[in-house]
C-alpha cells in the first residue's frame, strides 16, 4: 500500500524538506545581498560586509573568506530554487545537505570555542547562541532525512511519474 | 566608524592592537575614515569603568592615544591588580597625572561614559567590541573582531560609493 499510494509520510517529509530548505536558502541568499536595507546597498558593499562575518568564524584564510563570501549568497538562491523545482532532486538535496553540514560544523565549532560572533546566516545581526546550534541541527536533520527519502523514493517512483530509464 | 569598546575586554584589546592601529595609519590619518571611540564598559568587568574614566581624563589633556595604548597593552596586569592609576601614571608626566587624577576624582566623566553607553544601546550593542559603520545614511553594526585585510575591503567598497 505504501508504494502505490500517491501521498505517504515519506513524500510529505520530502515536500516539507523541499519547501522549508528552499525557502530558507533563497531567503538567506537574498538577505545577504540586500542586508535587509532600504535602499539596498550595492552588491559590493553587501558582499564585503558578509566577508567580515565569514571571517569572524576564524576558519578560512583571506582568499577562502572572499571565495565563500562572493559565491555563497548566489549559490544559496540557485540551490534553493532548484530544490523547489525538484528536477534532479537527489543532486540538489545532497548538495544542500552537505552545505548544511558545513554550516552546522562551523556553528558548533564557534560555539564550543566561545567565539562571540554573529551567525551571519541572514546577514543581519544575530548573535551565535545555543539557539543557533539547535536550529541548524534541526535543519541538518531535516536535510538528511529529505535526502535519504529522496533516494528511497527514486527506487519506488510516484505512480504518476514516468518510470526512470535504466 | 564608532567603536564601542571596553578596556577590560580581551577582544577589544585584539581589535585595538591588530586592526585599529593599522586602520589609523591607513585610513584615519589621511582623513578617509573618522574613527570614534565609544565607551561601553560592561558591568561584568570590575575595572573597565575606572579605566574609561582615566582614558577620558587623558583625552582632555590630548593624551588619549598613549593612555589607550597603555591600558590595552597592560590589560592583564591591571585587570588582576585593579591598578589602573599606576598603569596610566607610568606613561604620563607627574604634572599630567595630577590633572588626570583631579578629573577622575571630579566625578564629571561618568556622564560622558553613560552617554556613550546609551548611544550603544540605541544600536542594540550587547557585546564588545562592536563597530558601527556609517556611510551614506546607512548604518552597519558589526560585533566582534575584524581582520584588517577583510575590513579594508569593506571600507574600500564603502568609500568607492561616496
Amino acid at each position: 500500500m505504501m508504494q502505490s499510494s500517491t501521498l505517504n509520510a515519506r513524500r510529505i517529509i520530502i515536500w516539507i524538506g523541499r519547501l522549508v530548505l528552499a525557502g530558507i536558502f533563497v531567503y538567506a541568499g537574498y538577505a545577504k545581498l540586500t542586508m535587509g536595507m532600504h535602499p539596498r546597498p550595492s552588491i559590493g558593499v553587501a558582499l564585503s560586509f558578509f566577508a567580515l562575518q565569514v571571517d569572524s568564524y576564524q576558519i578560512l584564510p583571506t582568499w577562502g573568506v572572499n571565495f565563500v563570501a562572493h559565491t555563497l549568497p548566489f549559490a544559496e538562491i540557485v540551490l534553493g530554487l532548484l530544490l523547489l523545482l525538484g528536477v534532479g532532486l537527489r543532486i540538489w538535496a545532497t548538495l544542500i545537505t552537505l552545505i548544511m553540514l558545513g554550516f552546522f560544523a562551523a556553528v558548533v565549532r564557534s560555539y564550543a570555542l566561545g567565539l562571540q560572533i554573529n551567525c551571519g546566516c541572514f546577514a543581519t545581526p544575530e548573535p551565535l547562541t545555543i539557539k543557533t546550534v539547535f536550529r541548524d541541527g534541526a535543519l541538518v536533520a531535516l536535510a538528511l532525512v529529505m535526502t535519504i527519502f529522496a533516494f528511497l523514493e527514486a527506487r519506488n517512483p510516484h505512480p504518476w511519474s514516468a518510470p526512470e530509464k535504466a | 566608524m564608532e567603536v564601542f569598546s571596553d578596556y577590560q575586554c580581551p577582544a577589544c584589546k585584539t581589535l585595538f592592537t591588530t586592526t585599529n592601529r593599522r586602520l589609523m595609519d591607513d585610513y584615519v590619518t589621511s582623513g578617509k575614515v573618522y574613527l570614534i571611540h565609544r565607551d561601553f564598559p560592561l558591568p561584568m568587568h570590575a575595572h573597565s569603568r575606572v579605566a574609561a574614566r582615566y582614558a577620558r581624563a587623558a583625552a582632555q589633556l590630548g593624551k588619549v592615544e598613549p593612555v589607550e595604548q597603555a591600558l590595552f597593552q597592560n590589560q592583564e596586569k591591571w585587570e588582576q591588580s585593579g591598578d589602573v592609576d599606576g598603569t596610566v601614571a607610568a606613561i604620563l608626566s607627574p604634572a599630567e597625572m595630577a590633572k588626570v587624577r583631579a578629573l577622575v576624582k571630579g566625578g564629571t566623566l561618568d556622564a560622558a561614559i553613560d552617554k556613550d553607553y546609551a548611544q550603544g544601546q540605541t544600536y542594540r550593542v550587547n557585546q564588545t567590541p562592536t563597530t558601527v559603520f556609517h556611510s551614506r545614511g546607512q548604518t552597519y553594526p558589526y560585533p566582534g573582531v575584524m581582520t584588517y585585510e577583510i575590513l579594508k575591503q569593506f571600507l574600500d567598497q564603502l568609500l568607492s560609493h561616496k
